[in-house]
C-alpha cells in the first residue's frame, strides 16, 4: 500500500522513531582508485543511527556495507582507497574532518568495531587480559592493575567461564565462539557510544551464533549502545535490527522499520533477496514436491564498470526503459519507508 | 499423508528394494602424532559409527555443526577416505576393501561437489579441460567427442560453451561452482556428494545453484548426499535428512517429521538457533544452547550431547543411546524416547 508521503522528492531522513541521532551519515562517497579504474564501492549513502537501536545493514558481497562502516571509523586503506565526499557525523563533530591524533581518541573509545574473524582483530602474542586492558588504560586513563581488573569484570559479563583463569589465555587457546565473546568484551570496555558489528556471527556456527547475538541484546540492554548490525543473513537481521538498510552496488536502495522491510519490501531487490532465502518454516516441506526458490538472473554488476541508469535494471524483472536511462531517487513512499526504484509505488501497491 | 508417500524405501529400507548406497557402523579415526617420531599420541573420532543408505534419485541431506565428522562422512563414503571401520555398499556389493585399480570403474559413478570451487578447480587447465577431465581419465570421449559433450554440459549447467577455453579465476564464484558441477556430471554419475556446495556464495547466486541441483537430480536420476550446515538450505533439498553430532548420526527421517517434530534435544536446539527471514520470527520460543562443541579428541563419556542438553539425566552421562526407530521410519538417539515418545520437545520452527 503506497501512501505516496512525499513521493517524487529527494531522499530526506526524517526522524520516525524516538531516540535522537548519534551518528549521521550524509551522502558518504568512497571509491578506491585501482588500475582497472575507479572502483565506486560507496557511493552516495547516507543514515542515521539513534540512541540504542540495531540498525542492520544488508547486501551481498561487495555492495559497499563493509567499505561503509571502515569509513566511519577512517580505516579505509589508502592508497587506493579514499572518502571522496560527504559527512560522517557524531554528535554534531564532522569524523572526516578531525586530525588522525583526533580520530584515535575516538575509535575503540566513542566507537567500536567488531569483525567476522576474531583471530584477524586479536594480536595472537598478547594474552587476551593484556589486549583488553590497553585499550583500557589508553581511552579511559585507568592504572594498569584497575584495567586488568575491568577485563575480568567485562569477560564475565560476556559470559565467559572462570575469567579470573581466561584472562591469562592466548587467542589461539580459545574457541572461535570464546574469541567472539573476547572481541566484544574489547569492543564494550571502553562504554562506547556506537557498535559497528560487520558479519559478528558469520563464521560461528549456528548454536553458538544464536549464544552471541543474545549477548549482543542484553549487552545492549545493559550498556544502552547503538549497533550497526552488518550482515548477509536475512534471518539475522529480522530478528535482531529495529530498521534495516538494504545495500546494492554502493548505494542504498531500501530503509525502512525491520518489521515494515519483511512483511511488506518495496525495492523489487529486496523482494528477490527474500524470495530466493530457503525457509526453514514454510509451507513448502509439507507438500511432497520441493519448490523452486525465486532467483535473481544474473550476478552483481562489477563497481568499476556500472551500468547506466538503475544499477539492479538489467537484473530486474520490473525494468522499463525508464529504470535503464536514469537512477531512481531515493524517496519516502510511507512514513519512514525510503525506496529507490521507479515501480516501487505500484510494486507496493501490489499492481506491478 | 504418510513420509512413505514421498520416499520410497525410506529409512530402514521398508520397502522399494535395493538403495543406492549403504554404509554399515562406518568408522574413521585420525591419529594424532606428535614429536620427532610421530609417537600416536591420541585419536580424533571423527566419524564414530554412522549408518545409513540412500535410494535411487533420492537426496539425503547431512547437517552438523563444524568439526561432527559430516564431511569426513562425504569423503570415506566415496573413499577418497579409507574407512577406519565399517562396511560400504554400493549397488549390493561391498567396495570397502577394493584397492584404487577395482574402485576405478566404481568412481565415475560416485562424484563430488565441493564448496570452495576456487581451491578445487585448477588454475592452471581451462574450463574446458577441466570439466573433460575425467572423460580423459577415464577414456569415454576424445577429440571431437569429448569437446562437443565438454559443450553440451556446459550448456546444461547454464554457463556459455564460449567460455570453455578461460581459466577459473575469470568467472565468479557462482560460475565456478557451475564449472564444479559439470565437471561432476561429466561421466554420468549415479551418486553425487555435495560438501557444502552453496555455503560460500551468496545468496541471489545460491537459489541459482540450488535450483540447478534440483533440476538436475530430476534430469538425470541423480542421488544426492548433500552435506552442509545450513538447516534451511538442507531442508529445501533433501528428501530425507541425518543429523550429525560428534562423530554420530543423532537422529534419522524424512524432512517433513525431522522439522516438524525433532525427537532429538541436539535437533530442536539446532532448530530453534537457525535465524528465520520473518519479522514475526521474533516472538518464537527459543532454545539457546550452552557452551560449545565438545572436542572430538576427547568426546564426553555417554551420550555426547549430554553436556549441553536441557533434558539430560544420570543415564545419559553413562550409556550411549542407541540410534533406534522411535516412530515409523523416525529414528533418534536419545534416552527420553526408551519408555516410549515422550515430547517435552516443542516445535521450534515458528509457525
Amino acid at each position: 500500500m503506497s501512501q505516496g508521503v512525499s513521493a517524487g522528492g529527494p531522499a530526506q531522513e526524517i526522524a520516525f522513531a524516538p531516540g535522537s541521532a548519534i551518528l549521521e551519515i550524509d551522502n558518504l562517497r568512497t571509491h578506491f582508485f585501482t588500475q582497472a579504474g575507479v572502483v565506486r564501492a560507496v557511493d552516495g549513502v547516507s543514515y542515521t543511527l539513534r540512541a540504542g537501536e540495531t540498525l542492520g545493514i544488508v547486501g551481498e558481497s561487495g555492495c559497499g556495507k563493509s567499505v561503509t562502516a571502515l569509513s566511519v571509523l577512517r580505516l579505509v586503506a589508502s592508497p587506493p582507497g579514499r572518502i571522496v565526499g560527504g559527512t560522517i557525523r557524531l554528535g554534531g563533530t564532522n569524523l572526516l574532518e578531525l586530525a588522525e591524533s583526533e580520530m584515535e581518541a575516538i575509535r575503540g573509545n566513542e566507537i567500536s568495531m567488531i569483525f567476522q574473524e576474531p583471530m584477524t582483530s586479536l594480536n595472537p602474542l598478547l594474552t587476551v587480559g593484556r589486549q583488553i586492558s590497553e585499550a583500557i588504560v589508553l581511552h579511559q586513563g585507568l592504572p594498569p592493575r584497575e584495567a586488568m581488573d575491568k577485563a575480568v569484570d567485562m569477560l564475565r559479563r560476556v559470559s565467559i567461564p572462570e575469567p579470573e583463569r581466561r584472562i591469562h589465555a592466548y587467542p589461539h587457546q580459545l574457541s572461535g565462539g570464546m574469541r567472539q565473546r573476547v572481541m566484544i568484551a574489547m569492543a564494550l570496555s571502553c562504554n562506547p557510544k556506537v557498535l559497528i558489528a560487520d558479519e559478528p556471527t558469520t563464521a560461528l556456527d549456528v548454536t553458538i551464533q544464536a549464544q552471541i547475538l543474545e549477548l549482543m541484546r542484553e549487552l545492549q540492554d545493559t550498556f544502552g549502545t547503538a549497533i550497526v548490525l552488518i550482515t548477509h543473513d536475512m534471518g539475522v537481521v529480522a530478528e535482531n535490527a529495529d530498521r534495516v538498510i538494504v545495500m546494492y552496488a554502493g548505494r542504498k536502495v531500501e530503509e525502512a522499520d525491520a518489521r515494515m522491510l519483511f512483511e511488506s519490501p518495496g525495492h523489487p531487490y529486496t523482494r528477490g533477496l527474500l524470495g530466493s532465502i530457503p525457509k526453514l518454516d514454510v509451507a513448502a516441506r509439507l507438500d511432497a514436491h520441493r519448490n523452486r526458490l525465486n532467483e535473481i538472473k544474473g550476478m552483481v554488476p562489477s563497481l568499476n564498470d556500472l551500468p547506466e541508469g538503475c544499477t539492479f535494471a538489467p537484473r530486474c524483472e520490473f525494468a522499463t526503459d525508464q529504470c535503464h536511462a536514469a537512477y531512481p531517487p531515493l524517496t519516502q513512499h510511507r512514513p519512514g519507508h525510503l525506496i529507490a526504484c521507479w515501480h516501487a509505488d505500484k510494486l507496493l501497491a501490489g499492481v506491478a | 499423508m504418510t513420509a512413505a508417500d514421498i520416499v520410497p524405501g525410506i529409512a530402514n529400507g521398508a520397502s522399494g528394494g535395493q538403495p543406492l548406497i549403504e554404509v554399515r557402523g562406518l568408522k574413521k579415526h585420525f591419529p594424532i602424532l606428535k614429536g620427532l617420531f610421530s609417537r600416536p599420541a591420541g585419536t580424533v573420532y571423527a566419524v564414530d559409527g554412522v549408518s545409513f543408505h540412500i535410494n535411487h534419485g533420492e537426496t539425503l541431506g547431512l547437517v552438523g555443526e563444524s568439526g561432527c565428522g559430516k564431511s569426513t562422512v562425504g569423503r570415506t563414503l566415496l573413499k577418497l577416505m579409507e574407512p577406519t571401520a565399517g562396511q560400504i555398499i554400493l549397488r549390493g556389493e561391498d567396495i570397502t576393501d577394493h584397492n584404487q585399480g577395482r574402485m576405478l570403474p566404481y568412481r565415475r559413478q560416485m562424484q563430488m561437489i565441493y564448496q570452495d570451487p576456487y581451491a578445487s578447480l585448477n588454475p592452471r587447465m581451462s574450463a574446458g579441460e577441466i570439466v573433460g577431465e575425467p572423460m580423459v581419465i577415464h577414456r569415454v570421449a576424445a577429440g571431437d567427442e569429448r569437446r562437443d559433450r565438454v559443450a553440451a554440459l556446459f550448456k546444461r549447467v547454464g554457463l556459455r560453451p564460449e567460455l570453455m577455453g578461460s581459466y577459473p579465476h575469470e568467472f565468479s564464484g557462482g560460475q565456478r561452482q557451475r564449472i564444479g558441477i559439470a565437471r561432476a556430471l561429466a561421466l554420468s554419475p549415479e551418486l553425487v556428494v555435495g560438501d557444502e556446495p552453496v555455503s560460500a556464495l551468496d545468496v541471489s547466486i545460491q537459489a541459482q545453484i540450488i535450483n540447478l541441483l534440483m533440476d538436475l537430480q530430476d534430469e538425470f536420476k541423480l542421488s544426492y548426499l548433500f552435506v552442509a550446515h545450513d538447516l534451511a538450505v538442507v531442508e529445501h533439498l533433501s528428501h530425507r535428512v541425518a543429523v550429525m553430532y560428534l562423530g554420530r548420526i543423532v537422529e534419522l527421517t524424512d524432512k517433513t517429521s525431522l522439522f516438524d517434530m525433532p525427537l532429538h534435544p541436539y535437533t530442536e536446539a539446532l532448530l530453534s538457533a537457525v535465524p528465520i527471514p520473518k519479522y514475526s520470527a521474533r516472538s518464537r520460543k527459543r532454545v539457546i544452547l550452552k557452551g560449545d562443541v565438545p572436542s572430538p579428541i576427547n568426546p564426553p563419556k555417554g551420550c555426547h550431547f549430554h553436556e549441553r542438553c536441557l533434558y539430560a539425566y544420570a543415564r545419559c552421562r553413562e550409556e550411549t543411546p542407541v540410534l533406534r526407530e522411535v516412530m515409523p521410519a523416525h529414528l533418534a538417539a536419545c534416552h527420553l524416547h526408551d519408555d516410549g515418545v515422550k515430547l517435552p520437545l516443542g516445535r521450534p520452527a515458528a509457525a
